[in-house]
This record gives structure tokens, sequence and C-alpha cells, in this order.
């Protein structure tokens, strides 16, 4: 029986090896991701180790944001066994770009640079700082971005924004700090670093030293406040934080593997379906000849598992390739990850990527394999294979309806019922779209004509005779049909799904713009904090080519025992009341945003504790609660009168600016931007750079998701080609009989394009369907108020495009068939 | 004159000269035909018989164009079949040739009238409707006509085939063992729809079949042994075709 089954295996292959090349591909992706995640995650490891070397024990913080005072480094000095201890300073310190303006949405970090055994820094072109005061290293990418080089003075603000000039002698890596990576890295003298921060203590003490027992001997030197680590551990925290993002970025990877491994089993299944039904007769002569109906099952299970472990294995290789064509890539764009391990396909990655290949391969074909031991060892007997008949049966009605009924339940469950914007309602909606999907895939064979009737109404009158017969061939065996589209469907869904997400958001976002944010541009700093000088609002008010001004002051404060941002403003803002009233908003009272009420359990009319700076705790009474999606008021809204007394002349944390009708943008801007060119620390930012920013972000999102989809989209196809090329191996007598009728050969492979076309086209409007369904339901829930946009251009693209992707897979099928000769095909059978 | 009379002085249908056909190379060529010389006259009803193996379906096949000759002319009505090319091949079986083949005659999607019709439908020609009538009452599938192959018996289907080859008019229809899967009595009909379509329909007809009987019903049998044609016989009846059979066959 064995030999059976590899025999059998050996005269299949080329049919096989579609099917292979499926459960190929999804492999090599679940592969691939592990294989670029242990890669990277070597690389972290790799690099801290290398710096943990040199440290043998590390002093931290107890607190996240907590200092190491002067005196512990003192005490850590004088604890034997320490050759040398040195403090790291670690604070904000924002460079300022050409322009005289800070950069991006965080301040630099400025790190003090030692010398001698301790130095962890990484110079990477010209010196570190060594003991000039007046020396700064920057970080590679920052100097880049900025365009500095070498020699350059750079402007560097303290912590009281007063400008400092520094000379450029060095460049940095910042190694596997994602901190450091996002906001960009300056390097000083200790004591320069220390002045420029205005830090009251160091972050980290690294001690260098030997001798048993030297981190119980600094530990209990520092006391119990601060965290004792040898170099090994803080190694291994480094690495850890670092690998945290990899992580997600791999989680994130393994649920498109996922996607495309669910469409590699559908191809599967139908392919085992096929090649049983086409091998009936071989089947039943088995039986004939005395084989049980164990042994029948056991060689289709056997035959699937080779094909699984094969197309694993090729798998692993394409994973491998994949990650180091994308290491290659992430390195030449200069990502922020570690990219020079060496590439290793860990055992790890291997057993995991045979487990899925070999499990995926043997589950979906088990169906199939059932079906073959159902074979009567009369069918041998049979001259010709009947055709196969398909009756809508009570139980698969039941089922549909069953699923259908709790996906659209729950559906309408998580989009009516549940809280919009909440993460609950969008899983709800999610469940249901997952049911309704099982629903549709049980209906699929019941579906498959009227669709192939719909779609194919129009090839059915434009290409003649070869047409009607494609479109009735593509209903003709309705359960392989459905199982063929669904694979499509399933990235014809998502792809829509996200494309819909993605311009419904855009609308909503762009609506939000407008109507709640009438402003042109906002004033602020990087971290909104409360440093633009009133000046700047006053000097702006009285321009004539602005409408309106309005400013925004914020300070942290205790309210009901919590640390919330209290405020209040001046100028017109909208503050989108909905209960109570904002109107004549007076000393003792205040309007919070409904979530932070929320948070507080408190309503309009119950009191909160405030604690101020200059006027002890006052109690205000909640008078209105306001619409935090909506307005750009803080979260708790005093009078402005009142807000001075609490906490003083405090500056503004944002200006809102809004241009005069019929002024030109690059006027208007002028005058912004010389009222806040004084200030290095006020950005002006202007809401159609805002809007364009947030479109490319969507657009850079949507390319990267739909790339990650193709892969699924890809193997769907090939089930295409597959089931093509099956069902035209099963139809040679019949694709002969028309050729000695008459029909051509373009006109045998027309036929065949136009049966591939069908197919197509039922997969992409089911997945249409389904996809904007559930785009609109998945807004609904996920955000309050959103807006609902269907982008046509899209997804009329998507329908075309698998319609010509079908037409594709059809390509070398049609040939064989075209190309067979009619003698030889009348003689098989 | 008769209708008998125009036929004989009519130029035949079919007629090849020379005809052989060679399989493989080397030490597995076989030589399926070997110099075949023979015509078949319009309006007549011949049968090509002969043991297995004796070169009926290669020869049925290279006349009809389904397979190239080795070496050899083929000529239907005034066209030569030989250095045609498939496109032009395909073009003449659709004009010019009707089929019926032992089995699987039918497309299973289609009901049996759109299969009646595919020949014309594929080369896009309307159906003389007094013919299209005339047919389906003479194989007598007129309340047959909207079911699909799997829902008529085999001598149903094989009728529906007959139907399909004298639709299109062909100027000859071949016929591959048509009564090879059939029962006694539903191959009998359809033998008798033959005759009678070229009897009355003034249809030329040439069927393969190693059948006595079939071949009884032919105006004249051919025969063939190792590939080349040894003999023939003139208004047969099933003893003379089998006297000849075993005189082949010793």
């Amino acid at each position: 029986m064995l030999k059976t089954a590899l025999a059998g295996l050996r005269a299949h292959r080329l049919r096989l090896l579609l099917t292979a090349l499926a459960i190929t591909l999804g492999v090599g992706f679940i592969a691939g991701t592990f294989v670029l995640n242990d890669t990277v995650e070597a690389g972290f490891a790799q690099r801290v180790t290398a710096d943990a070397g040199k440290v043998a024990v590390a002093v931290l913080p107890g607190q996240a944001d907590g200092v190491l005072p002067e005196e512990v480094l003192e005490r850590v000095r004088a604890v034997p066994g320490v050759s040398e201890a040195q403090g790291l300073v670690r604070g904000a310190a924002p460079v300022l770009g050409k322009n005289g303006k800070t950069f991006g949405n965080a301040p630099t970090t400025a790190l003090s640079v030692i010398s001698g055994p301790l130095d962890r820094t990484d110079v990477v072109a010209g010196t570190g700082p060594g003991t000039d005061d007046g020396a700064a290293v920057l970080d590679e990418n920052t100097a880049r971005a900025q365009g500095f080089r070498l020699g350059d003075t750079i402007s560097v603000l303290d912590a009281k924004q007063a400008a400092h000039s520094f000379k450029l002698v060095g460049l940095i890596d910042t190694g596997v700090d994602q901190m450091l990576a996002y906001t960009g890295a300056v390097g000083f003298t200790p004591a320069t670093a220390q002045r420029m921060t205005g830090a009251k203590g160091y972050a980290e003490i690294d001690v260098a030293g030997s001798g048993a027992g030297l981190k119980q001997a600094v530990a209990a030197a520092v006391g119990g406040s601060y965290t004792v680590k040898t170099g090994a551990e803080l190694a291994d925290d480094l690495a850890k934080a670092a690998g945290v993002e990899t992580r997600m970025f791999t989680l994130g990877l393994l649920m498109f593997g996922l996607v495309a491994m669910l469409v590699a089993a559908l191809v599967i299944y139908n392919t085992f379906n096929i090649l049983v039904a086409q091998r009936t007769r071989e089947m039943a002569l088995l039986r004939c000849i005395g084989a049980t109906r164990g042994q029948v099952f056991g060689s289709i299970l056997l035959e699937s598992s080779v094909v699984g472990l094969l197309a694993s294995v090729l798998g692993l290789l394409t994973g491998y390739g994949l990650a180091a064509l994308t290491l290659t890539v992430l390195a030449s764009l200069d990502a922020p990850l570690p990219t020079d391990a060496a590439i290793a396909l860990t055992p790890a990655t291997t057993g995991i990527g045979l487990a899925v290949g070999l499990v995926v391969t043997v589950g979906a074909a088990l169906l199939p394999a059932r079906s073959a031991t159902r074979v009567p060892p009369i069918a041998a007997l049979r001259s010709q294979p009947e055709e196969q008949t398909f009756r809508t049966g009570l139980v698969r009605g039941g089922f549909a309806a069953l699923f259908l009924v709790a996906g659209l339940g729950t559906t309408a469950a998580g989009v009516f019922v549940m809280q919009a914007g909440e993460p609950v309602s969008l899983f709800v909606v999610m469940a249901g779209g997952a049911l309704t999907f099982l629903a549709v895939l049980i209906l699929g064979p019941v579906l498959v004509r009227p669709l192939s009737a719909l779609v194919g109404w129009i090839p059915r009158r434009l290409f003649g005779v070869p047409g009607r017969l494609a479109v009735d061939n593509s209903g003709r065996n309705p359960r392989r049909a459905a199982t063929t589209t669904v694979a499509l469907t399933i990235g014809v869904t998502l792809m829509t799904l996200i494309s819909v997400v993605t311009a419904s958001t855009r609308l909503t976002m762009t609506a939000k713009l407008d109507e709640q944010f009438p402003v042109d541009y906002l004033l602020a700093s990087q971290q909104q904090e409360a440093v633009v000088p009133r000046s700047v609002a006053e000097e702006l008010r009285g321009r004539p080519e602005l409408s309106s001004v309005a400013q925004i002051r914020e300070v942290r404060a205790a309210v009901a025992g919590q640390r919330l941002d209290v405020g209040t403003f001046s100028g017109h803002v909208e503050p989108y009341v909905v209960s109570g009233s904002m109107r004549g908003l007076g000393a003792g009272q205040a309007a919070l945003d409904r979530a932070t009420a929320g948070r507080l359990g408190v309503r309009v009319g119950d009191a909160v504790a405030l604690r101020t700076k200059r006027a002890g705790t006052v109690s205000l009474k909640v008078v209105a609660l306001l619409d935090g999606n909506e307005t750009s008021l803080p979260p708790v809204t005093v009078a402005e009168r009142a807000f001075e007394s609490y906490f003083g002349a405090v500056p503004d944390s944002r200006v809102m600016v809004t241009i005069k009708d019929g002024v030109a943008e690059e006027r208007a801007r002028a005058v912004v931007d010389a009222a806040a060119a004084p200030y290095p620390m006020v950005q002006v930012s202007s809401s159609t750079e805002v809007r364009g920013q947030f479109d490319e972000t969507l657009d850079m999102l949507l390319m990267i998701i739909t790339g990650l989809l193709g892969l699924a989209i890809l193997i769907s196809l090939l089930g295409i080609a597959n089931t093509l090329s099956l069902s035209v191996h099963e139809r040679t007598r019949e694709s002969a009989l028309l050729r000695a009728l008459g029909l051509t050969r373009p006109q045998l492979r027309r036929m065949l394009s136009v049966e591939a076309l069908v197919l197509g086209l039922i997969g992409a409007l089911v997945g249409v369907v389904l996809g904007v369904a559930f785009g609109w339901a998945a807004m609904r829930a996920m955000l309050d108020g959103a807006r609902f946009s269907v982008p046509l251009g899209q997804i009329a693209l998507f329908v075309v495009l698998s319609g010509a992707a079908g037409v594709l897979a059809a390509v070398l099928p049609a040939r064989r068939a075209a190309r067979a000769s009619i003698v030889g095909s009348l003689a098989t059978g | 004159m008769t209708l008998t009379e125009t036929r004989r002085q009519a130029p035949p249908a079919v007629v090849a000269t020379d005809l052989t056909k060679v399989y493989g190379q080397g030490d597995t060529r076989v030589h399926a035909l070997r110099g075949v010389n023979v015509s078949f006259a319009t309006g007549a009803f011949t049968a090509i018989m002969g043991p297995s193996g004796s070169g009926k379906s290669t020869l049925m096949h290279c006349l009809a164009g389904l397979d190239a000759a080795t070496s050899g002319t083929v000529h239907i009505g005034d066209v030569e079949l030989t250095g045609l090319s498939d496109r032009q091949l395909t073009l003449l079986r659709r004009e010019r040739i009707g089929f019926i083949f032992q089995a699987f005659n039918l497309l299973p999607t289609l009901t049996a009238e759109q299969n009646i019709r595919l020949p014309l439908d594929i080369s896009a020609r309307q159906a003389d409707q007094q013919l299209f009538d005339r047919v389906i009452e003479t194989v007598g599938l007129k309340d047959r006509l909207s079911h699909r192959p799997t829902e008529l018996s085999g001598g149903q289907q094989q009728r529906v085939a007959v139907a399909r080859a004298l639709i299109s008019k062909p100027q000859v229809i071949f016929a591959d063992e048509p009564t090879g899967n059939l029962d006694s009595r539903s191959g009998a009909e359809v033998l008798s729809f033959l005759r009678t379509s070229v009897r009355e329909l003034g249809q030329t007809i040439v069927m393969v079949t190693h059948d006595p009987m079939a071949a009884s019903y032919a105006d004249r049998v051919v025969f063939l042994r190792d590939g080349e044609l040894v003999t023939e016989v003139t208004a047969p009846t099933p003893q003379t075709v089998l006297d000849t059979l075993v005189r082949l066959e010793a």
C-alpha cells in the first residue's frame, strides 16, 4: 500500500506541484517571520552583551523617572573592590534645526559621554566630546536628517530654553535603545550634560570592579531605595525592552501568515478532493483487489504528508531567503534594528515551520481521504465517472442559517448596542464577521450557480459559444467552485475591509479636522508644554491677516486625587457641551470632558477638589460635561481668571489661529512664522500639513497591509490555477469532442479563460460585499461618530484585478488543453 | 433521373490516395496504414470493417482530419486535407464534417437541444428550422429536447448525437462504433436512423464498426487488415459480412 501511494505521488507530481507551492509560500512566510524575529533579537542581544561586558554592576533609580543623587555615586565609589564608578546623565535638551526651531515630535535626549573603561558610547565618525565642554556628538540619523556635518556648530536649548552653541565633533550610533532612536541623541561631557538638562542626579551609575559579591556590596552601600543589577542582568533587561516591539511586529506578521495558511488549506482541500474524485476508479480497483477502507484512507494521508513535508522544507528555505532579503532591505533603509547578526534557522523555527505545513496539509486532506474510503469497489467497473450532483441539504441549510443569524446578530450587537470606540465592540464585530464568513463558506456551493449566472451575464453574450460553455462549466461543480473562490474571497474581503476602513477613517478625520478644528495654524511645543509666551498670541491678535486667535493653557494638577490636565482658554474655542452649560463659567466652577467625569464618577452639579499652587485646595462645582473627542479644551476646564488665581501667569500651551477670508495662505503663514520665530520651542503646524502627514501615514499603512495580503491572494490564485488544470484534465474528452465539432484552439483557450474569469469575479464579488459590510461595521464599532466611505475606485480595481488574475491563472491549463491531440484525448478514459 | 442515379454521377465525397500512417520511431515503428486507396460515394452509407488492430479507426481519424497521415492525400469534396493548418482543419470539420462517437458524444452541461445545435452555434450559423423539425421528428426526440444527457438513456443519447451530426448538413458524417455501447434494440434504432438519413436526406455516412449486424445496414462494406484495404462487399447482409470476416481472419 505504501508503494501504491508513493507511485501515485510520482504519477501526479505535476498536479501536486501547485498544491505544494501554496504550502511552501505559507510556510515560507511564517518561517521567514520567525527567522527575522530571531535574527533581530540575536542582534539586540549581541550588542547589549558587548556593552554589558564593560559594566560589572549598575545602579538604577527605584522609580521610573527618579534620579540617583551625587552622594549615592560617592558611596558607590567608596565600596571596596570598585575600581571605577561613573554616573550617567540623561534628559531632554532639544537640538535646534538649521531653521532655528526644534524638530520632531519629542525633544532630543541629551546624554553624558564619559571616558575610560566604562564608556559605552559607539562613536562611528569623529571623536567623543572628551573633556571639551564646548563639544557635542549627535546620533547619525539626526545629523543626516537635519543636514549637520562634523565641524558644524549646533544649537541646543537648555532646561530654561536658552540656546547654547556647540561644535559637532562626532557621530554616534544609538544602538538598541528604542527611546533614543525615536527622540534622537546629543552627547556632551558629563558636566555640560548636567548643565544642559538641569538634571538633579544621574539616570544610572555604572560600576567597574571585581571580586565576588560586588553586587551585594554595592547594594548594601546604596540602600534599599535603588535597584542594583549585574552587567548581565542589565543586558538582559535592555534586550527584552528592545525586543518588545520586535515581538509585536512579529505577531502582526504572523496574523498575515495565518490568513495565508488558511487560504493554503482551502487550496489543498480542494486539490485532494479533485484528485480523489478523479481517481475513483483507481480507488475502486484497489478495493476490488482487497484493500481495506483504512488502507485507502492511509494512502491518501500518506500522500498528503509527503507533499506537506516536502513543501514545508522548501518553505523553510523560502523563509530563510525572505528573511535575508528583508534584512538587506531594512539595512539599506537604515531601520533602527540590528541587521548584522548571523541569519539563523533555529530548531524552533524549523520545528514550527514543518509542523504548521504538515498539520495544515494533512488536516486539509482528511475529509477528501474520508470520501475516498466511501468509493464502492463496483465503481471500478463503471465506464465513465458520474457527473457530480449537488443538492442543498437540510443540514447545510440549517447550519448556514445558524451561523448567519449568529454572525449577523453578533455584528449588529457590536455595532448598535455596544459603546462605539471601546475595543470590545470591535472584537465583537470581528467575531460576528468570522461567524458570517463561516456561513458564507457553508452556503458557498449554493451561491455559486446564481452568482455565476450573474457575473457570467456579460461574458455569455460577449464570447459566443465558448463564453456560454464557460459560464455553464463554472457553476458545474458548485462545491469545487465554491472552495476555489472562497480562497480568493478571503483575500478580497480583507483588502476591501482595509480599504473601506482606511477611506472612512480618512473621511472621518478630515471632517473632524474641518468641523471641530476650524484652525489653520497651531502653535505649540513638541510636547505641548506651557512654553508659548502670551505675547505671541497678543501680537497675532493685532494682525489684520488673521480672523481669530485662541489660547489654551494647561497644567498638571491633582483633581479628586488624580493627576489630570487642568486648563483654561482665552478667545473662542467651541466647547461641545454634552450636558449642563458653559455659560458664565466663573470661579469655583469647572467643565469636565465626559470620559474624565466618568473616570472620576462625577456628574453635573457634583463638586471635585482641585489642589492648586497658589490657592490651596479649592472645590470646583461641575457645571458642564464636554465631548472630549470633539473639543480641544482641556479635560478639566476652569475660567481664565480663576485659573490665574490658582496657578499664576502660566504661558500658553497652544495657540490656535484662523486666517481671515481672502487672505493668501502664504502671507498669513509668514505672519505666524514671524511671531513664533524668536521662540525655538514653538513649532508652527498647519492643518494642511497635519492632514498631509495623516494621509501619508494612512496610505503607507494601506500599502503595507495590501502587500502582506497579497500573499494570500497569490496562494488563492494558485488554487484557481490548480482547480482549473484538474478540471481541464477531467474534461479531456469533452474538450476533444468540442474540438472535433469545430471549436478552434483559440476558442477552447478562451472558454477556459472565461471560466477562470467568472470564478475570479465570483470570489471578488462575495469578498467585496463582505468587505464593505464589515468595513462599515468595524468603523461603527471603532469610532464614535464615524463617517462611512466606500473607495469605489479601489474596490473596482480589486474586482478587475481578481478577474484578470483568474484569467492569468488559466493561461497554462488552457494552453495544455488546447494543445492536446483530439484523437489521443478521445481515446482516454 | 432518380435520386440514386444523381448520386452515382456525383463526385465521391471522400477520397484517400496512398494513405500511410506510421506511429513511433526505430524499433517501435508501427505501420497502422500501408498505402490505402479508397473513395466514398456521395449519398452512400459505407461501413469500414476489420479485425482489432487492422487500422480502421486510424483510417477514419485521418479521413476526418482529426489525425495527420504520414503520407498520401485525403480529399473531402474538392478540399485536400494534407497541409491544412490546425485552424483550417477545424473550420473544415465545422463546415463539412459530422461526428458520432461510441461514447461521450454530448456535453453534460447542455440540454439535448443545445447539444444538437452546438455545431451551428460554434460556427455562428442559423439552424434550418425545417430541417431541425424534420431531424427531431426522425430521431423521435421531440419531448426530450430540454433534458440533459444524464436524464437520457444510452439510446436516446446516441440519437441526440445523430441529430447533432445531421443538423449542420455536413458533406460527410463519420461514425465511430456508434452502437458499440448500446443494447441491440437501441442499436438497431440508431442504425435505421442513419440509413434513413442517407436514403431520404441524401446524407453521406462513413461508419467504423466491428459488428456484422451494424455493417449490414450500409450500402457497401470495405474491409481492412493490417493497414491495407483487402476487399469490399456491396449490398451486404449480416451473413455475407460475417463470411468475409471469417475468411480474412483465416
